[in-house]
């Protein structure tokens, strides 16, 4: 019984490795096939995190019966944490820097509500900036 | 003579003031962390030494780089909070499959930046949100106006204007259950209240009271 058990949590977390893998593959041909910055972060963030959620529950499976001195399950919580809080820092970073260099495809833009409003900014910080011009 | 002493009693009354700002709550989080780097939650007596260890270090890295402090501390609501993360990892794993098909079918797809106003005024509320639409495929925070609360989503594959009005409905959805898991009693009153049209009804109306 204990073996049958052992054996299906054995398959449970090789599916969970294999899917997180997977959707890592995914991940790395969105980068080559998507045409501009914006849409390339969706790819590099995103399928990425949920593969490599996967990748850690299948760890952990493994992981429950075994005792190791280097690291349990907790540590793989933390990993999993830290990734989840790090990666839209860095993901909003990067879209806010691409976007305000102009690194995107106008062409592809269906609606862009960014650009009006930022419109509407400069042309009220052109009517103040030429009062810091002349000063 | 005089002076040292008297730098040393300033010195003093800023450790006074830093150590009282300290939140306990945020010492608490803070020592979870610890206890899960050090294998923490075993039932032995080293727990117990971990565990008074982690809210010192807390406490003294608290002191040492002090943050702006988290207001209104978060309330949680266990069921809602249970039924939040149940959301977002079913949201993560749809959102997953629609932006691997988005990859492998369409090479030029069509995305959209939609600016989003949040329907309630707190700062928490709003980071978590951003931080689970970024987290959620297929969604991407590009810019925040703190000061108006409009979060600037670029959602990919959204081209008309129904799905753009999906999106944007998404996103409200996700700061409903936040909300509903971590907001204080006028928040979730507020959202009670009505949409975001009859919020800002609301807003005007208060504005007209208040001059």
């Amino acid at each position: 019984m204990n073996e049958t058990l052992g054996a299906v949590l054995d398959w449970v977390a090789i599916l969970c490795i294999l899917a997180g893998a997977m959707l890592s593959l995914v991940a790395g041909v969105g980068l080559i096939r998507l045409p501009d910055l914006l849409s390339r972060m969706h790819a590099a963030a995103k399928p990425q995190v949920l593969g490599l959620v996967l990748v850690l529950v299948g760890i952990d499976i493994r992981l429950i019966p075994v005792e190791t001195n280097v690291f349990n399950v907790g540590t793989l919580v933390l990993v999993a944490l830290f990734q989840m809080a790090t990666i839209p820092v860095a993901g909003h970073i990067t879209a806010r820097v691409g976007y305000r260099t102009g690194r995107i495809e106008e062409g592809l833009m269906a609606r862009d509500e960014l650009a009006e409003r930022l419109e509407a900014d400069e042309a009220a910080a052109g009517d103040r900036g030429g009062d810091g011009a002349a000063r | 003579m005089t002076r040292p002493r008297k730098r040393k009693r300033a010195g003093l009354t800023a450790l006074r003031r830093r150590v009282g700002k300290v939140q306990v709550p945020v010492a608490l989080g803070m020592t979870l962390v610890w206890m899960l780097l050090f294998k923490g939650f075993q039932p032995r007596w080293e727990s117990l030494g971990l565990l008074v260890l982690g809210f010192l270090v807390s406490v003294l890295i608290m002191v040492l780089f002090p943050m702006p402090p988290i207001t209104p501390m978060p309330r949680f609501h266990p069921v809602h909070l249970v039924r939040l993360v149940l959301y977002v990892l079913a949201e993560m794993v749809v959102a997953s499959f629609q932006v691997t098909v988005i990859i492998f079918t369409r090479r030029q797809a069509p995305s959209s930046v939609v600016a989003v106003r949040m329907r309630t005024d707190s700062d928490l509320t709003m980071v978590c949100t951003a931080i689970a639409a970024s987290i959620i495929p297929g969604t991407l925070i590009v810019e925040v106006n703190r000061s108006e609360r409009v979060l600037y989503v670029h959602m990919l594959g959204v081209g008309d204007d129904e799905a753009v009005e999906r999106g944007r409905r998404d996103i409200w959805k996700l700061e409903r259950r936040f909300v509903m898991a971590l907001g204080t009693h006028e928040d979730i009153a507020a959202l009670r209240a009505g949409g975001p049209e009859a919020l800002d009804e609301q807003e005007t109306r208060e504005g007209g009271e208040r001059p």
